[in-house]
């Protein structure tokens, strides 16, 4: 049976991952168990290949209810917290994880901060007192390794005038440029997850990496978690397209002193050097506003939050009418004090 | 009887020089300001821009006054400018008074602005010399009423500025004010909404392995330096040439003066 639960040695409960202390915590007893001196059941377990359709809850025996790309949930009738071996296992092994830091009532805490500080934010949303769920996921991300070879070629011109007389000169001086420049580029992320929005996830960056970890299936417990969608190769794309600009403005600090640079030639190659598998820690956070769902995402270890909260007119008219008011007053006054007449 | 019609003639002229200070006073009680010799105007358009001059003229206590006449005899523009101040003695406040005159002169071409008083401290030859080149355009088009509407609001509008500013300064403006304004609000709650989802918090150099990027190579080589001048447009005024400055009055009267051609 692919299906890995931690039960505590002392009292038999279900054992999960705690990001405050960083160990296995038994949520009954209160033991705690060092991650790191466990060994992982992943590597002792030997699967058959065979796709597995039904998967049952080691403690209560009902039928774990989990959508494909579940790796680790907890079960909707007892609770306890599993891990879903077969789909971390193989080609589906993380190389690493960043474990969560902050906890559930942390990142609560965290979002109502947030909702407080948002300028635009109807009032009665700040509150945050309707969060219909949390749920601390890891998210599957490729890490990418790129090393890059650039060559450009471009025409660079420096520019002056000066006046003699009744004429004024402009001197423009030609130069030709070329550059060799070897970029690379380590870990940049790319979330391999069909149901996270993309650009949702690029705003969570950056992941503290000091904090990536081996994987190690314990560190899931009590968590959701799902198997990558996308493999490297299929993600490979919006790697390169996202250093893309890095590279650009890599190029662009690298001419400098010149008035315009036209680039006539601009080679960019792309080599792959590695490509990790690693699960990254974010709590989604569900809210119920004005029978709409909002939904957001926080940095499971830095508690960056991200998300597009409803917007007040009445606060968008209150800042407009303020600080066009304030900006009219100070022209006002600019035109006075030289001379213009206040109306 | 001879006599007896001599003593009229002196009542009467005196009557006039009595009535002289406040100018000739028409039916709406307003004063004449706009003396059209050369018939460049309607009748209903000259009552109109009178009406206009004495409305605007009293806000800045100044007469705006526009002679026109089709030649003028052995003396140039401006000495008979001068001359018809010192002889009629306009004036808001006094005879000889704050006055601004436009007067045109068709034969030669000839568009001459002066200032006295008042009208010489903010209408400076700059100021004059702005005038004159808004309303030339006008002028040359044949258009005289909108010129002569343009030269009193001009005037007007110029008086409001304390002298030695720029009145025409685009920050005196008071639609490139609410504009601005306008512009800094929207753009401020732009960028609020922007930002209210989060932001990319990661730059170039996030993922950058320093130690091992680097520029290999580099060559800037100079090809050649190519050369273009250019004619420094010395400010002429419009029209064809033109001159501006001041002067003094037989009457003694000080102005400050701008002249030119449409």
């Amino acid at each position: 049976m692919p299906v890995i639960e931690y039960k505590c040695p002392n009292c038999g409960s279900s054992m999960v991952f705690d990001g405050d202390t960083g160990k296995l915590t038994c949520p009954s007893c209160g033991r705690t168990d060092n991650i790191e001196e466990i060994p992982d059941p992943l590597k002792q377990q030997v699967f058959i290949e065979d796709e597995v359709k039904e998967y049952h809850c080691t403690s209560c025996g009902a039928v774990l209810v989990t959508e494909p790309e579940t790796s680790a949930t907890t079960c909707s009738f007892c609770g306890s917290a599993v891990v879903l071996s077969d789909r971390l296992s193989g080609e589906l092994a993380p190389a690493m994880v960043i474990p969560f830091s902050i906890t559930k009532e942390e990142a609560i805490q965290a979002f109502k901060k947030w909702c407080r500080n948002g300028l635009l934010t109807p009032s009665d949303f700040m509150t945050a007192d309707r969060i219909k769920g949390i749920t601390g996921m890891y998210v599957p991300f490729w890490l990418y390794d790129l090393h890059n070879r650039v060559e450009v070629h471009g025409h660079g011109t420096k520019v002056s005038t000066y006046t003699r007389g009744d004429y004024e000169y402009t001197e423009t001086q030609h130069f030709d440029i070329y550059r060799k420049i070897r970029l690379n580029y380590v870990k940049v992320p790319i979330d391999a997850s069909e149901k996270m929005n993309d650009e949702v996830m690029d705003k969570l960056e950056p992941f503290p990496y000091q904090q990536l970890k081996d994987f190690k299936t314990p560190y899931l417990a009590g968590y959701i978690a799902e198997k990558y969608s996308y493999n490297d190769e299929q993600l490979y794309p919006r790697a390169k397209d996202k250093i893309q600009s890095f590279i650009d403005s890599y190029i662009s600090s690298a001419v400098s002193g010149y008035t315009t640079v036209n680039f006539t030639h601009k080679q960019i190659d792309t080599t792959l050097k590695q490509a990790d598998y690693v699960l990254l820690p974010v709590w989604m956070v569900h809210y119920d506003y004005n029978k709409m769902e909002h939904t957001f995402a926080m940095n499971g270890q830095t508690g960056k939050v991200v998300g597009k909260p409803p917007i007040s007119k009445a606060k968008v008219a209150a800042w407009f009418a303020g600080i066009s008011g304030v900006s009219l007053l100070s022209l006002k006054l600019i035109s006075w004090t030289m001379g213009g007449g206040f109306l | 009887m001879r006599r007896r019609y001599a003593l009229w003639m002196v009542l009467f002229l005196l009557t006039v020089c009595w009535m002289m200070p406040t100018g000739i006073v028409n039916a709406d009680g307003d004063k004449q300001l706009i003396f059209d010799d050369a018939n460049l105007l309607s009748s209903e358009e000259r009552n109109e821009l009178n009406a206009m001059a004495n409305k605007y003229g009293a806000e800045r206590e100044t007469d705006f006054m526009i002679l026109t006449v089709d030649r003028v005899e052995n003396v140039s523009v401006k000495q008979w400018t001068e001359d018809f101040y010192d002889e009629y003695a306009p004036g808001y406040d006094k005879p000889h008074g704050n006055t601004a005159i436009l007067t045109i002169v068709m034969d030669s071409n000839d568009v001459h602005l002066e200032g006295y008083y008042k009208a010489e401290k903010y209408l400076d030859p700059g100021r004059l010399d702005k005038i004159r080149s808004k309303i030339t355009p006008a002028l040359s088009r044949g258009d005289y009423k909108q010129a002569f509407e343009k030269y009193i609001k001009t005037a007007h509008r110029y008086m409001g500025f304390e002298p030695d500013r720029n009145p025409d300064n685009i920050l005196f403006n008071i639609w490139f004010q609410l504009g601005t304004a306008a512009a800094i609000g929207a753009v401020a709650i732009g960028i609020m909404a922007y930002r209210s989802g989060g932001r990319v918090t990661v730059n170039s150099r996030t993922y950058a392995d320093d130690s091992t990027s680097g520029i290999l190579d580099q060559q800037d080589r100079y090809i050649r330096t190519t050369v273009t001048k250019r004619k420094i447009e010395r400010n002429t005024g419009s029209g064809s040439g033109g001159g501006s400055g001041g002067g003094v009055t037989r009457g003694g009267h000080s102005h400050s003066s701008s002249s030119g051609k449409f």
